[in-house]
């Protein structure tokens, strides 16, 4: 999957502009971003939903507006505000559109409910959130399609069910299967994607590997000595931002990849208390890539 | 049962389907039962007769005379009831063909599926055009068979041909209706412009004896086409068929290939 300086304006308000991004056979492609930066736009451009106003997506090897049925038949989707047909129970779902894809068999269907714990007799109106997920994930997943392009997958799923729904993903791609997974949260994202894509207000900022990203991921770090410290003592350690020293505290942001160097030095002091948190991958992010002047190839 | 996306949309109204067909038939049973104590009344017939001409020509239709069956069902069925219900249910289903999945955020689910748009909205119509036509068939076999049992005997041709001019008159809406929808996507907006052409057509069709200055514009009214050329009286006219149609499909070429073309509401 492909897409070169996809954009889609509504009106004056541009949703996504110039995305360039690739995505390989095998590989699961992790899209991150705050709500309303542009993810869904970009997975419904990608399906055929809407058109983009400049450039292009190739499904593979497909055109994603002129080619939609095609690649319907060959992309498992999963919306990101699920909605189902209220009257009709799970097995009803599977039904119509086993029939709409033109696959003879349920069997499949039947066995990923059973593995996500969803009864599929009770009509979609009277389930709970999670459970229309499940039968939103059965339905995209069914028919064992190449790629899948999923919108927010695991909202309402409980971890049990999101931890049975990432090694469903990992026996698709074992199977050579691709996976386009968009969510908000790193947490998700870095249980299965190879590769991360940031998007924030309708451009891709970066993208990365996931261990590149986990190296450069910010940690907030607060340690209180026992007795004074010089300050010069932590100024030349290298990445680490944000220094401040003030009385018996000490305070700084660094990268995963400059904690040890950090940590050797703070332990050369006498210490009464350490903090050290992750912080959000948005401001790991801001950091590191601005506010998204450039873009990553 | 869900085959295709034709039939899914004709299982989902099954029970709509079942209520509206025994509502058509009681509404003609009560009708008929009505009749015997009309049709010796001469005064009914004096007071149609003595309506103001306007008044008459929107609500009686011609050569009204409620002491025959077919001047009878011409006056009460024909005239407004039947069309006015016929009218309902296919602008209602045209409505919520594309309009109605699209509102209810279901339309992205069944566009992931490989079928073509241009095929969505075909089926959608057939499903509209089957279950018109099935109200169209309930009214007219109610009409034959409790007008038979009451002793009100009509011509089985004349009303066979009466009701497939009021189910293409229905269509003619619904497939407004449809077309509405599948170019603007709002359920309420694809059952108003209907609604509002339909009145405007109806009160043409109906004044334009009357009123010098509609007279052009009558041909153009489908309920013109509808009733016209008293099909209870003289039978089918294929001229008014083929215009019905012509205008069905023109109305569902346009729906197809706008919506072909544009962006789908999340």
């Amino acid at each position: 999957m492909r897409t070169t300086g996809l954009t889609k304006c509504y009106g004056r308000l541009t949703a996504l502009s110039d995305v360039s991004v690739r995505i390989d056979a095998g590989e699961v492609f992790g899209y991150l971003g705050p709500n309303g930066a542009g993810k869904t736009t970009t997975l419904r451009l990608l399906m055929g939903l809407i058109r983009p106003t400049a450039g292009s997506a190739a499904v593979l090897g497909l055109d994603s507006w002129r080619d939609h049925v095609e690649i319907h038949r060959r992309v498992g989707y999963l919306q990101g505000e699920v909605a189902l047909y209220g009257k009709l129970t799970g097995r009803q779902h599977i039904e119509y559109f086993c029939h709409l894809r033109g696959d003879s068999g349920q069997s499949g269907a039947i066995k990923l409910a059973a593995r996500l714990d969803l009864d599929l007799d009770r009509a979609a109106r009277t389930l709970s959130k999670g459970n229309r997920q499940k039968i939103a994930v059965v339905l995209a997943l069914m028919s064992a399609p190449q790629l899948l392009i999923l919108d927010e997958p695991t909202s309402g799923l409980d971890p049990l069910v999101q931890a049975e729904f990432h090694a469903i993903l990992r026996e698709h791609t074992a199977r050579g299967g691709s996976v386009l997974l968009s969510s908000h949260v790193l947490a998700e994202v870095q249980r299965v994607a190879d590769r991360i894509g940031v998007v924030r207000a309708g451009r891709l900022i970066a993208v990365e590997r996931l261990e590149e990203l986990r190296a450069k991921s910010l940690h907030h770090i607060t340690a209180r000595f026992a007795g004074p410290v010089p300050g010069a003592a932590f100024a030349n350690l290298p990445a680490v931002r944000d220094l401040q020293v003030t009385g018996l505290v000490l305070t700084c942001t660094a990268p995963q990849s400059a904690l040890n160097t950090l940590l050797k030095e703070v332990a050369r002091h006498d210490i009464t208390d350490f903090e050290c948190a992750e912080a959000e991958l948005e401001e790991t992010f801001l950091t590191y890539y601005g506010t998204g002047a450039g873009h990553a190839a | 049962m869900l085959h295709s996306v034709g039939v899914k949309t004709l299982y989902d109204q099954r029970r709509a389907l079942i209520a509206w067909s025994l509502s058509l038939a009681l509404l003609v049973a009560m009708y008929v039962a009505i009749w015997p104590s009309l049709r010796n009344q001469p005064s009914m017939s004096d007071f149609l007769n003595q309506m103001p001409k306007a008044m008459r020509s929107l609500f009686a239709a011609s050569g009204a005379d409620l002491s025959t069956p077919v001047g009878y069902v011409q006056v009460e069925l024909l005239a407004f009831m039947g069309p006015l219900l016929l009218i309902i249910y296919s602008v209602a289903a045209g409505a919520s063909a594309i309009a109605g999945e699209e509102d209810r955020h279901t339309l992205d689910l069944l566009l992931a599926n490989p079928i073509s748009r241009s095929r969505i909205v075909l089926e959608k119509l057939g499903a509209m055009i089957a279950g018109t036509a099935l109200l169209g068939a309930v009214t007219a076999v109610a009409l034959l068979g409790e007008g038979h049992l009451a002793g009100m005997t009509l011509p089985a041709g004349g009303v066979l041909a009466a009701m497939t001019h009021m189910t293409l008159l229905a269509l003619v809406f619904g497939t407004l209706a449809l077309a509405t929808g599948a170019v603007t996507g709002h359920p309420a907006l694809s059952r108003a412009v209907p609604a509002v052409l339909a009145v405007v057509a109806y009160i043409v069709n109906g004044l334009a004896p009357v009123v010098a200055w509609l007279k052009p514009a009558q041909k153009f009214s489908p309920f013109y086409q509808y009733s016209g050329h008293d099909p209870l009286r003289h039978g089918l006219s294929w001229a008014a068929t083929l215009v019905a149609i012509s205008t069905i499909v023109l109305l569902a070429a346009t729906a197809a290939a706008v919506f072909r073309r544009r962006d789908v509401a999340a």
